[in-house]
This record gives structure tokens, sequence and C-alpha cells, in this order.
């Protein structure tokens, strides 16, 4: 169930963010090469030593005058490996040195194609169609170190060659790693930054229809498996990359022969990587789902035990999660096998198939006399062979994380393609605070409307009451107001201008709401009050907070206004929650002003404290109250009664008791409610 | 650190044979798997000494294509059963987890938070089952797998090469352990910085009306952004070590390949070793980057494991507040609920929550209890759910028998609970009407959703009675979230049924309906239901007002209207004031009207 197509676009949106770090990553990739071909380097050195230096010493050697650079006494003559002399130099007394068997002989003459004769101290040698057999005393330990002594010096020199490459590729590969790492973060920054942005551009609609936790764990936890997939497809899998072309290269460089032998590794990899991912993908994605569901389970039964054993379900809950438990250990089972059947142990598999095929061929060549390659060739070509096998098994590890965080970043381009608006700030003259609707109807879904036909006029400073039952339209006048939505029909005017006109941003500056529940963000009392804002003053926090009454009530914060903020505000009571929302409201000075009533019972001094609270907001502004207790808006200047989105009747207090309709019902329910047995 | 595996022992005997499997292998590939490299370098000899013939040509790769076979078919085995050893462990202990917390009361769950308890259960268990697997691996590896290289090795070459080149390998386990311990202490940063970070959204989002109203956004993004840049801050501190492992790796690895070739070259040249040899000795060299990198994790992860291990052991531990006694004794049914002079107070209070309550409640009768908040309306009420041991003084019967003799299956089979703050469970809305008896039909769903009066609601769901609620479902106001839980108690046709509170975020037109509904089915039932409003239980049989944990007033309504008490006093006022709300207290209550 791969969709190709979804697959290209996703691979393709991460690259561009990756562009985002593009300097550091393309630094890091040229460290990378750097550090892989100095790593790599080793094995050369290695048959440089083999090649050159050990088994270098059997060819043919030259007499030369005594003591001379490089040379070797034997039987009181001084010899010098025929590599070593100058070019134009009289080559004088041929000998040869050859190694049959464990042993070594320096022969007289130019002897080539050596093999062990018949008896000890024999040596058959071989040329076309004939041989001959000589008879040789093999060199002692002494004498065949005298032969290698001015080797020495050499080995020394590409012993250092060898750590200066080692030291080079632990440097390039440190800056290579950190600056990978730091690209992935700097790309997630830059991609968090984008979702954040995003959640402010968003219609409200989104945020009433999606649970909080799923849009957080959108911004945070989505992004982060992203930034494994940045850190790993870059770190691991590139680099894996980059070390087996540089061991390609290598191959390829030491014998053509043997690098095109190694590639027959290249489609027998692609196969692998292909098919353990037709065989992980499904059961992977399930596995997620199960975990993810056990947590859930576990989440719910842990805070719903009470609830669990007061209705008798101890056995069932039990039986449920032991069912998703085996559930997920099945998946995880099935995708053991899989690994087990590829990963490491396939990969030794191939690794020791390789050293069969190169014993194979080159143990049947050597028995044939045809050196191919040398020894120095064949142990750089075992070294290599050896290292290839590490980053296959690097890549096969991740693909399970590369899926994943495939999946998380379908959520969150989703989430960065939903469409919205950007904010318009920047300030705008204050309002007089006259807000008229004008044959305004709305609908949340475009099927059923919520508001019909809604008109309304509230002069500057007059306060508006919203009566109704759920349902009734009372919330939507507001999110209309505020501009969380747009009506699709009819107009909304402030001080005569249509509302649409306004970004909403700049509208909102000069409105202000206390919700009914208010919410308080972690800080202290004042910044709540502030939100921030280097427009609201600590001065004028202050001054709000006493005006709304707040600092009789919390007075007993032993910090004052700097009383931190916890938890959403949970430490605090719902009355001193309200009255903090108040000076919040009051501190921004808002021409026009929503309040939506707390139903939440509240003792009746801190009633007090807040209907006092109350008169002071709403003096000169408008205000819009969505009442809850008709109690409170007796002395509104218009009452609204909606029904099923409509305005059914409108008026004063007095107006509409007189009036005997829908209000007065409601009214004398509120104040005169019969016992509930009579009703 | 290896405590670990002492105290998992019952589990390692219980999984013995696949243990003995796992194990056995693992020793036993130690020597297969030097092999490939001997052949190797015995092969590398004989051509060099031109003495390869086809009868050892074929020896040599009939050898290695064994080790292929006997390394690919152990390796299998042995990793499918250690690392399906780790998975039965965490199996198990998710399972025991699980029915440790169904056994716990209330006790339990106010000692340990919600969090810490889910860490236990996915963290801890994690890196409980990772000892189980990946560390035992580790323990063999970095132990008898390197001993039996070294032997190798040193058998190559009588030792002097062997020790020679390995001088770096301690340097490797050192640096692995300090840097390890650094990256530990920094990502531990790094994550507390992510947790900002969770915490800052989360507010942004729940609090997303009050940033959009006031025009906050540019600030909220300021805001976030400098959590980001701490987030940042603390991961490249995490990328500053981590970068170093390999470097440091393959540093050290290469000078002991450096070693072993420049001072193996030296050999060859004193006749002591063969190029074969050398070439054989390199290989090893690699093979002991491994067991060496093992030793670093194996001590991290047992010290992890053993740390994990002891918080899920301290949690399954914990022993049961109320368990039934060994001998119960049968009561058919619940003829009448008494308090005898019942005193009780929480575990973690210093003073006692309810004292000298007398009360009877015959069959059939309705109970009604009011009171300020914290009065101990509740605690009478949790008093049969059975939640605490057994008060010291005075008792609880039920048909004549003291609550705790009864077998607390038979007891909760009695009960129908509705909490102040009910909990739905992340399933439809018919699967959690259906919570205590899941064999209801549609019908009888229905009806309890009708008797909820949650029918209108109903039709507003997407999908009816299979719209998913709960954490991962839709959002529920707090008024319909109380009358699901209210069907889920209803449908049980409880004999017991006990309202704790459970219509304050319902308007009182409502609550009055659900009442009438309520009392219509619960003829001949028992009913108690604790309420702050006055008006919700005049109908009541009796009415008790609690305060400061005694009954302070009780009798029927016009009892209580006659004595101009507190009840009279509550009444009047909240007839007088308008207390009642006139709809759903919903959390946001402008999404309220969503069609």
């Amino acid at each position: 169930m791969i969709d190709l197509n979804a697959e290209k676009q996703v691979n393709k949106r991460l690259v561009e963010y990756a562009a985002h770090a593009k300097g550091a990553i393309a630094l890091a990739i040229v460290m990378l090469v750097l550090a892989v071909a100095a790593q790599l380097a080793g094995p050369f050195v290695a048959k440089a030593i083999i090649n050159r230096h050990i088994m270098g010493i059997q060819q043919v050697w030259y007499e030369v005058t005594p003591r001379a650079g490089g040379a070797v006494e034997w039987e009181g003559k001084w010899y010098v490996r025929a590599d070593r002399m100058p070019a134009q130099s009289k080559r004088l007394n041929p000998h040869t040195l050859v190694a049959v068997g464990t042993r070594t002989y320096f022969l007289d003459g130019v002897v080539s194609h050596v093999a062990r004769g018949n008896e000890a101290g024999q040596i058959r040698e071989q040329e076309g169609g004939r041989s001959q057999l000589i008879t040789a005393r093999p060199l002692t330990r002494q004498q065949l170190f005298s032969f290698y002594r001015p080797e020495i010096p050499g080995v020394i020199r590409l012993a250092l060659v060898y750590f200066g490459l080692l030291a080079g590729a632990a440097i390039f590969l440190y800056g290579q790693q950190y600056l990978l790492q730091v690209s992935a973060n700097r790309i997630l920054q830059r991609m968090r930054k984008d979702v954040f942005h995003q959640i402010h551009r968003l219609p409200i609609r989104y945020f009433d229809n999606l649970p909080a936790g799923k849009v957080v764990s959108r911004i945070t936890n989505d992004t982060e498996a992203i930034r494994d997939f940045y850190v790993n497809v870059l770190a691991n899998v590139l680099s894996s990359i980059a070390t087996m072309v540089g061991i390609y290269v290598a191959l390829f460089i030491l014998n053509v022969w043997l690098g095109l032998m190694a590639s027959i590794l290249i489609p027998i990899l692609i196969v692998w990587i292909w098919l353990y991912r037709r065989a992980t993908v499904s059961v992977n994605v399930r596995i997620r789902a199960l975990l993810s569901e056990i947590n859930a389970m576990l989440n719910e039964t842990i805070q719903g035990v009470p609830i669990i054993r007061a209705f008798h379900r101890e056995q069932r809950t039990q039986a449920e999660f032991d069912e998703l438990n085996q559930a997920y250990y099945d998946g995880q089972t099935r995708l053991l096998r899989v690994n087990s059947a590829t990963g490491f142990n396939l990969a030794g598999v191939f690794r020791n198939s390789f050293f069969i095929a190169v014993i194979a061929i080159f143990g049947w060549r050597s028995m044939h006399l045809e050196s191919l390659v040398s020894f120095g060739v064949l142990y750089a070509f075992v070294d290599y062979l050896n290292r290839l096998f590490q980053p296959v098994t690097q890549v096969v590890n991740q693909l399970a994380n590369l899926e994943q965080a495939r999946a998380s970043a379908v959520r969150v381009f989703e989430l960065l393609d939903e469409p919205g608006v950007d904010p318009v700030f920047g300030s705008i003259p204050r309002f007089c605070g006259e807000v008229e609707f004008d044959h305004v109807t709305f609908s949340y879904d475009g099927e059923h409307n919520v508001l019909k036909n809604v008109s309304f006029r509230a002069q500057p400073g007059q306060t508006v009451a919203l009566v109704g039952h759920t349902g009734s339209g009372k919330s939507s006048i507001i999110n209309l107001l505020f501009r969380f939505y747009d009506p699709q029909g009819g107009q909304i005017r402030i001080d005569g201008v249509d509302i649409r006109t306004i970004a909403p941003q700049q509208l909102r500056q000069h409105l202000g709401i206390v919700l009914q529940d208010p919410y308080l963000f972690t800080g202290t009392v004042a910044w709540n009050v502030s939100l921030g804002d280097e427009r609201v003053s600590r001065a004028r926090v202050e001054q709000a907070l006493r005006d709304v009454g707040a600092d009789r009530l919390l007075a007993h914060l032993p910090n004052g206004w700097d009383e931190p903020v916890l938890e959403g505000g949970s430490t605090l009571s719902a009355g001193e929650r309200q009255l903090i929302s108040f000076a919040r409201a009051l501190a921004f000075d808002p021409a026009i002003l929503v309040l939506d009533e707390a139903t939440a019972s509240i003792d009746s001094e801190t009633e007090r404290l807040i209907q006092d609270a109350l008169s002071v907001l709403k003096r000169g502004r408008t205000t819009f109250i969505i009442a809850h207790r008709l109690s409170t808006i007796r002395d509104a200047d218009l009452i609204l009664v909606l029904d099923a989105g409509e305005i059914v009747e409108r008026g004063t207090h007095d107006e509409l008791i007189r009036l005997g309709g829908k209000y007065r019902q409601m009214y004398e329910l509120q104040t005169n409610m019969a016992p509930a047995s009579g009703a | 650190m290896f405590q670990v595996l002492w105290k998992l022992r019952w589990f390692f005997w219980q999984q013995r044979k696949r243990y003995a499997i796992a194990v056995g292998l693992l020793l036993f590939l130690n020597f297969v798997e030097v092999a490939p490299p001997d052949i190797v370098g015995r092969a590398i000899d004989l051509m060099n000494q031109r003495g390869m013939t086809a009868g050892t040509l074929w020896d040599l790769v009939g050898a290695l294509a064994l080790v292929i076979v006997i390394s690919y078919t152990c390796g299998f085995t042995w990793q499918y059963q250690l690392y399906g050893g780790a998975r039965v462990l965490e199996l198990s202990l998710r399972k025991r987890l699980m029915r440790h917390f169904l056994q716990m009361t209330p006790r339990f769950f106010e000692q340990n938070r919600t969090g810490d308890l889910m860490a236990r259960s996915t963290n801890d268990l994690n890196a409980v089952s990772q000892t189980a697997g990946f560390g035992i691996l580790t323990l063999i590896d970095s132990t008898t797998y390197s001993a039996t290289i070294l032997v190798t090795m040193g058998s190559l070459d009588g030792w002097r090469l062997t020790l020679l080149s390995l001088v770096p390998m301690p340097f490797i386990a050192l640096a692995m352990t300090k840097y390890g311990k650094m990256l530990h202490e920094r990502f531990t940063l790094a994550q507390d910085a992510f947790g900002d970070m969770n915490d800052r959204v989360l507010e942004t989002i729940a609090g997303i009306r009050v940033v959009r109203a006031y025009a906050q956004e540019k600030h909220e993004e300021e805001r976030f952004a400098a959590t980001m840049a701490d987030v940042y801050r603390k991961n490249i501190a995490v990328a500053r070590i981590d970068a170093l492992f390999d470097p440091t790796i393959s540093m050290l690895v290469g000078i002991t390949y450096l070693i072993g070739l420049g001072y193996g070259t030296y050999l060859v040249f004193q006749s002591q070793l063969t190029i074969g040899q050398l070439t054989s000795f390199n290989v090893y060299l690699g093979m002991l980057i491994w067991p060496m990198l093992a030793f670093g994790q194996l001590i991290n992860i047992m010290q992890r494991g053993n740390a994990s291990l002891d918080r899920v052991n301290e949690t399954l531990a914990y022993k049961p507040d109320v368990v039934d006694p060994p001998t119960t004794v049968a009561v058919d049914r619940p003829e009448e609920i008494r308090f005898e002079h019942l005193t009780f107070r929480y575990p973690t209070s210093d003073r006692d929550n309810l004292s000298d309550i007398e009360l009877v409640i015959r069959r059939g009768e309705t109970l009604g209890i009011v009171g300020r908040t914290g009065s101990g309306k509740s605690t009478l009420l949790r008093q049969l759910l059975r939640e605490y041991p057994p008060s010291q003084t005075g008792a609880l019967t039920i048909g004549g028998v003291r609550i705790e003799q009864i077998a607390m299956d038979i007891v909760h089979g009695w009960l129908g609970y509705v909490p102040q703050n009910p909990m739905l469970f992340s399933r439809s809305v018919r699967d959690n009407v259906r919570f205590g008896r899941h064999d209801a039909t549609d019908a009888e769903v229905l009806e309890a959703l009708r008797l909820a009066d949650f029918v209108k609601d109903l039709e507003r769901l997407p999908n009816g009675l299979d719209t998913l609620v709960g954490e991962r479902g839709i959002s529920l106001s707090g008024g319909q979230k109380q009358r699901i839980a209210l069907a889920r108690a209803l449908l049980v046709d409880p004999e017991i049924l006990i309202l704790d509170d459970a219509m304050s975020a319902v308007d009182a037109r409502t609550e009055a309906h659900i009442i009438e509904s309520i009392r219509s089915v619960r003829q001949g039932r028992t009913t108690l239901i604790a309420s702050h409003r006055m008006s919700a239980v005049a109908h009541a049989d009796w009415i008790v007002v609690m305060d400061d944990g005694r009954i302070a007033e009780e009798g029927t309504f016009a009892d209580l209207m006659a004595q101009g008490g507190w009840y009279a006093q509550q009444y009047e006022r909240q007839q007088a004031y308008g207390e009642e709300a006139l709809d759903d207290s919903d959390a946001i209550a402008l999404a309220e009207e969503r069609g």
C-alpha cells in the first residue's frame, strides 16, 4: 500500500527542506569524502608494505660496490635489489631470492618459476616445458633478516603515512558528523518554525475539530521523527553510501578484475533491501499502531481504574489488554524472524561466499601458475571486502526508522498544506464601539444555518446581553465578531466599517474577551495580564489587577503579582482565574468587550467581587455578555433572546418581562423553580 | 550492576530452554566465527608457498561453505531465541503491570502520578527487556567472544604481537564509557528542553482563542523561537559529544591495525610470522572492535536495566490496599444499607473525614446528600465502593453483613456509579454505554441514552452510536460526558445507583428532566444522589446535609424546609439568585454550537 506519487512528493519536500542547510551539508559531504578516502587509503598502505617490502625482496639482486645504499652482504659480496638500481648502472652477478614453502633461498643466476623439489634442500625450476632440479641451502633467519633490513625505513615511512591518514580521517569524520547533526537540527528548527507559524494561519475551525494533543504531536513528536530521518539519512545512509562507493573505487584502482567481481554485490544488495522492505513495511506499521494503542489503553486504565472496578470490568479489561499485548508480541516476533533471517546473518553469508570465491579463483590460478594479482593486492581485497559489509548492514538497520520518519513527514506536510491566512499586524485607530449586525446568516458546515438573518445594533458604551439555550447561536455571534469565522450572508460593521475589510489581528486590537473557563498560561500572574505584550506596561498591569479587585482575592500569594502560574492555572481557584482574565481584558483597554459568563459555582463573596469587577470592566466600552444567569443582566441596555439562530425577542429586561414571552418563561423557571418532583 | 540478571533469575529459569539454546549457540559460534580468517590466511600462505593443490583447495572451500551453513543456521537460531526472550519478558511484565493496576485503589494512584506509571510501563519496561536480549549478547560477546579471538590471535604468534596491538583497546572502552556518561548528561538536558517545548506548544494550542483574541501571534512565535533556540543549543551540545564516538573508535582501531601491521611486518622479516598469518591477524583485530564496543554498551544496558527493573518491581510490590477476607459472607440482595456510627479518615488525612455517621437506607429508597464542597458528600458515597481499608470505628453493613465481609465482586456487581468528573474511554459511544454490560443490545443502549437525555445530542454526533469519544475521539462538553456516564450506569440497571454530583455540568432543566426519568425506572431500587443543587434532591425519601464530615441536618424535603436550616437557606438563595445555568458549561464555550 505504498502510494508511489505521494512517496516521491514527500521525498522531494524533505530534500527541499534540506536545502535550508545546504552549505553545511555540502561542507559535511566534502569532509565525508575526505574521511572515507583517508580511511580507505589504509589497505593501500598495507598493500604497499606487503608488496614492496615483504614480497618485494623476492626478486633478482645484482652485485654492487660494498656498503652501497640498500645493499646486503652475502658471502663477502654486496647485492642490491634490481628495482632499487639506477637505470643506467651495470647489472653484474645476478642472484635470485626465492621463497619455496617456508624456506627462502638466495640462488645464483636469474631464476623464475620455482617449486618445491622432491627432497629436502632441492627446488625445481620450471621454465617453459622443461624443469630442472637445483640443490641449495635455505637462508637462516639471520641471513634472511639481513635481506629485509634495508626495508625497515621504508616500512616506518609508510606507517607514518598511515598514521597521518588516520589522524586526518578522524578529524574529517568528526567535522562531518558534527556538521550533519547541526544541519539536521537547523532543518528541524526551520520546519518547526514553519509549522508553528502555520498554527497561527489556520482557521480556528481546525482546532475545534482536532484534539490539542494531536496538533501538539505534529509540531513536536512528528518533527522529532523527521529529525531522526535527517540524522540517519545524512549521517548513516550517506556515509554508508560514500564508504561503499569509496571501497568500490579502491577496488577498481587495486584491480579492475577484482572490482568487477565485487560489483556482483550491488544488484544483490538492491534486491535484498527491496525484499526486506516488502517483508517488513506492513508489519512495522501494524506494530507501531498496536504499541500506541497499548500505551493509550494503559494510560486510560491508570486513570479509569475506579470506574473499571466499580463496573466490575477488571477481567474484561485485562482480557482486552492481553489480546492487544499478544498481537503486539506476535507482530514483533514476525519482525524478529525477518530480521534474524536477513540482517547481519545474511551479510555474513555474503561475506563468506565472497571469501570462497576469492579462494577458489586465486587458488586455482596459483595452481596453474598464472599469477593474476599480487599478494598485497589480495590482502587489501580481503580487507576491503570485510569493510564493505559494515555499511550494508547499517543501511538495512536504518530502514525501519526511515519508514517511521516518512509517515511522520506525511502528517507534518499535511498540516503545512492546510489552507490558512497570514496574520497582518499594524495598528489601526481605536473604535468608538458601534457594532452592527446587518442580516447576518452563517453556517459552520455550509448546510445548517446556525444564524439566520440576524440584525441588531449596539451603540458605543452599551451593554448587550445574549440569551438562549445551547445551539441557539449566541457563541456564533461572538465568533463572527472576532472574525474567527466569516458569515455567508449579510454584513457586520463596526463604526460603520465592514469588518471583512479589516485584518483579523488589527480588528482584535480593540476587542477584548473573557472566556467562560479563563485560560491561563504558564508564567506569572502579571505576565498573564500583559501576555508579554510590550504595549502593556507593568504599571498598567498592576492598575488593572487592582481595579478588578484582584488585590483582595490574591493577597495570599507569597510572591504577589509575580507568583508563578502553573499548569494552566490549576493551582488557582475558578474565581481567581476569572479575575485575572478580567484584569487582562482591562489592561488591553478594548473598545468592545465580550464576556462569556462563568457557570462554575463560586462562593458568594467571590461572586460579589466578580460582579463589582464586571461593572468596572464594562465602563466606557461596548460590552456583549453571553449570559447564563438572567439575574446578572437585568440592567443590560439590550437583551437579545436567541432561538435556533434567530433573534426571537429583543428589548430591556423590563420590556421583555412585560412582553411575557420566552424570556419571561426562562426567567421564571430560573427564579421560581418548583421542586423537580413537580416539574 | 549485574544484579539485574540475578533479579531476573525467575525469568531465565522459566525460559531456561530458550536461553540455553541461545547462549550455547553464541558460545559455539565464537569458535566458528574465527575460522574464516584462518582459512583465508591459510589459503594465502599456500598460494604464496606454491603449495596449493586441488585437494587442499577443495578442503578450504568446503570448510568455508560449512562455516557459512553453520553460522547462518546458528546465527538465526540464537538471534531469534535471544531477542524472542526479551519480547517474552516485555509481554509478561506488561501483563503483570496491567493486572496490578487493575487491583489498585485510589490511594495507589494518588501516590503515583499517571505520567510516572506510564513511564514505568513503557520506557522502563523497554530497558528491562533490552537487558534480557541485547544485554545478554553484549555480555557474551564482550567476555567469551573477545577471549576466543584473543586466544586465537595469541596462538598465532605467541602473544607478543597480540598484546602489543591490544594496547589501544582499553582506551576504546575507557573513551566509550566516558563519552557515554557525558552524552547521557547532555541528552537528559536536551530531553528536558524538548519537554519544555512540548508544554509550550500545548499551551499555545489550548489557549489559541486567547492568543487570537488578543492578537498575540507574533509574541507567541517569538516565545516559541526562544524555546526552539534552547532546544537547538542543547541538541548541538549532544551532537558535539555524539560526533566524537566514531572518530575516536576509528582512530584507536587504526592505531591497533598500525601496530599489528608494523610490528607484524617486522616479525615476518624475522621469519616468526608468515604473510598469511599476518593477514589473518589483522582480520582478527577487526573482529575485536565489536566486543570492545559491546563492553561499553554492556555497562550501560545493565545499569539502566537495573534501575528500571527496580522501578517496575517497586510498582509491582505495592500490595493492594483492599482485599477480600479469606472467608466471605454471601448476601443475595442488598436489602438495607446501614451506616452504624461510621467514622472514616483517608490514609493521608490528619483528621476524620466522616464522623459518627448514622444512617439507614432501605431497598428502593432514594437518599439525597447535599453540603458544601469538602463537607464529605463524596466520601460518604464512596464508602460503598470499598476503595479504602475498612474503617476502624463503626460499620457499614449491607443486608446486615459488614461490607468488608462481602466479596468485592458481589458488591461491585450491585453498583452503578457516576462520578462528578466522568471518565469516558476511547471507544464508541455504544461501547462506553455498554461498559458494564457488554452484551447489551442497541435498543437497550438507546433506552439508557434516552433516560440520560442524550438522544438529541446523539443525533448531532458525526457517527451516532459509533462515534469515537474519550481522549482519542471527538471532544464532548462536560455535560455530554456526564450524561453518557449516566447512561453507562443506568444500562447496568444496578441495585444501588450512586450519583456523585453527576449532573453538575447539566443545566437545571435537563437535570430535572433526567431525575424524573430515573425515578420512573428506579422503582424498588436504591438510589443515592449527591448534588450542589438543592432542587436536585428535593424528591428524595430522605435528605442529609453534610458539614465537616458530620450529618448536620436530615429529613424529608418538607422537614428540612420547615426547619429553616442550611438546606432551606440554600434552597431559597438558589431559587432567588438564579444560580442555575441555562446550558451546559462547555469548556470551550465558543465552539459549542458546531452542528
